[in-house]
């Protein structure tokens, strides 16, 4: 359970979500002369805007917060690939584990007693609409200082209860506004944002910020699974 | 089309509009590059219409370009440098080599058009306001696209416009406004200098 290889844990599903994610990008793809070519696109321009992503992206920066007043409740649509797991908060345990020196595993109640961070930010999604919200939780940076890194990690893996997972480079994880966060606009997280605990950051579009997260695996290479939306087409960084 | 020197006895004849080499690239790579700017957009914009949302309108599969929203972006994100870049190279050459006083609306144009009394000289003043004043329009596109794509690196960019909404609206806009604009300006260049002139951009 400690420190199994980061690579048997995600190769575990991929056979699966290999044929769910080829079987759903051939019907969105299928249809259309025009996404032919959309690929090269992709493949000869994303070095150049990655690298364009991570120099625009300040890790240090705090990016400026909303007033209170400026909360936007009914903007945040809720987005799920399949919809609401079942989750007994009591139960809940968060795994922090990979390319560490100090594997653990916090409660609910265990990380609701670490310091916390609330911020008002602008949630913006991949297809266009955003929300100002505010989030209430763990900075990630705190969990990964207490995980001891290893020397070489450069990535932070998100496994969720629903089975989505993402990746993340550590600049952005290590940014001080990015949380792991169990409040939302001065209310416990709902089941339906992501309840017990969820991702949430400025600096990152909404599908890089998974909900339900039960593991955070570090390590110094980003494997083939990158992230459920990722490994169908969208872009890896996600940068805001 | 090429510009031989005229023969003697047509030497009354206007002379052949003649553009520079570099004119005729920067026209090629915006028509182009803005056409796969606007398609690849529209196809971003159906994920989520700015006018009503999931339940607003959406755009046919004939005006789009890229199949589903992550192609969309793909090329949007693509086109991008081919825009801006041009838009840059030429913004710089045109100040370099002086032409934006020779070859763009000028005070002079702006007097024709309140005081001429030459039909002619005014429709050509109409012209080269037209084409100079969509320049700016460009640049709003590129900053108010610049403020969704990097809204927290560029939060001053949406604060400027207010809103997310409003940022999306004037991005949307500038869709219509070059398509009118593309309709307007090639009928203004046939009127001002027929067949002859608008080859003269392209060829």
């Amino acid at each position: 359970m400690e420190s199994p290889s980061v690579s048997d844990r995600f190769l575990s599903r991929r056979r699966l979500l290999q044929l769910s994610g080829l079987s759903s990008l051939g019907l969105v793809l299928g249809g259309c002369a025009s996404s032919m070519y959309e690929d090269i696109a992709f493949k000869t321009f994303e070095p150049l805007n990655q690298k364009v992503e991570e120099l625009l992206l300040n890790p240090q920066k705090l990016i400026p917060n909303f007033p209170v007043s400026a909360i936007e409740p009914n903007a945040l649509l809720i987005n799920s690939f399949q919809g609401t797991p079942k989750i007994d908060p009591q139960a809940y345990l968060l795994k922090v584990n990979g390319d560490v020196n100090h594997s653990f595993a916090l409660s609910l109640a265990d990380l609701q007693k670490m310091p916390s961070t609330s911020m008002v930010i602008r949630h913006v999604c991949v297809e266009g609409w955003a929300a100002i919200v505010q989030w209430a939780g763990v900075p990630l940076r705190d969990l990964i200082a207490l995980a001891k890194p290893k020397e070489g990690v450069k990535y932070v893996y998100f496994k969720s209860a629903d089975g989505y997972y993402e990746s993340w480079d550590l600049a952005s994880s290590m940014h001080p506004q990015t949380l792991m966060v169990y409040q939302k606009n001065g209310l416990p997280l709902v089941p339906e944002n992501g309840a017990p605990l969820r991702l949430a950051s400025p600096v990152k579009l909404g599908y890089k910020q998974s909900k339900w997260v039960t593991e955070i695996t570090l390590t110094n290479q980003l494997y083939p699974m990158k992230g459920y939306w990722e490994d169908q087409g969208y872009e890896w960084f996600g940068g805001l | 089309m090429t510009s031989s020197p005229a023969p003697a006895k047509r030497s009354k004849a206007p002379p052949v509009p003649h553009q520079t080499i570099l004119s005729k690239v920067f026209h090629w790579v915006n028509i182009v590059s803005l056409l796969m700017m606007i398609t690849s957009g529209l196809q971003i914009y159906n994920a989520n219409p700015v006018f009503g949302g999931r339940g607003g309108w959406h755009f046919p599969p004939l005006v789009t370009l890229g199949g589903w929203l992550g192609g969309g972006r793909h090329w949007h994100f693509a086109a991008m440098w081919f825009f801006a870049l041009n838009l840059l190279w030429y913004g710089l050459y045109i100040f370099v080599s002086r032409r934006w006083k020779r070859r763009f609306a000028s005070e002079a144009d702006l007097k024709v058009l309140q005081t001429g009394s030459n039909p002619k000289r005014k429709a050509y003043a109409w012209h080269r306001v037209l084409y100079t004043a969509v320049i700016p329009i460009l640049l709003l596109a590129i900053v108010t696209g610049l403020g969704m794509y990097k809204p927290a690196q560029f939060h001053w960019i949406v604060d400027l416009f207010g809103s997310w909404q409003a940022l999306r609206v004037v991005h949307f806009i500038s869709v219509p406004t070059v398509i009118i604009f593309s309709l307007v300006h090639s009928f203004m260049a046939l009127k001002v200098g027929g067949t002859k002139l608008v080859n003269s951009m392209f060829w």
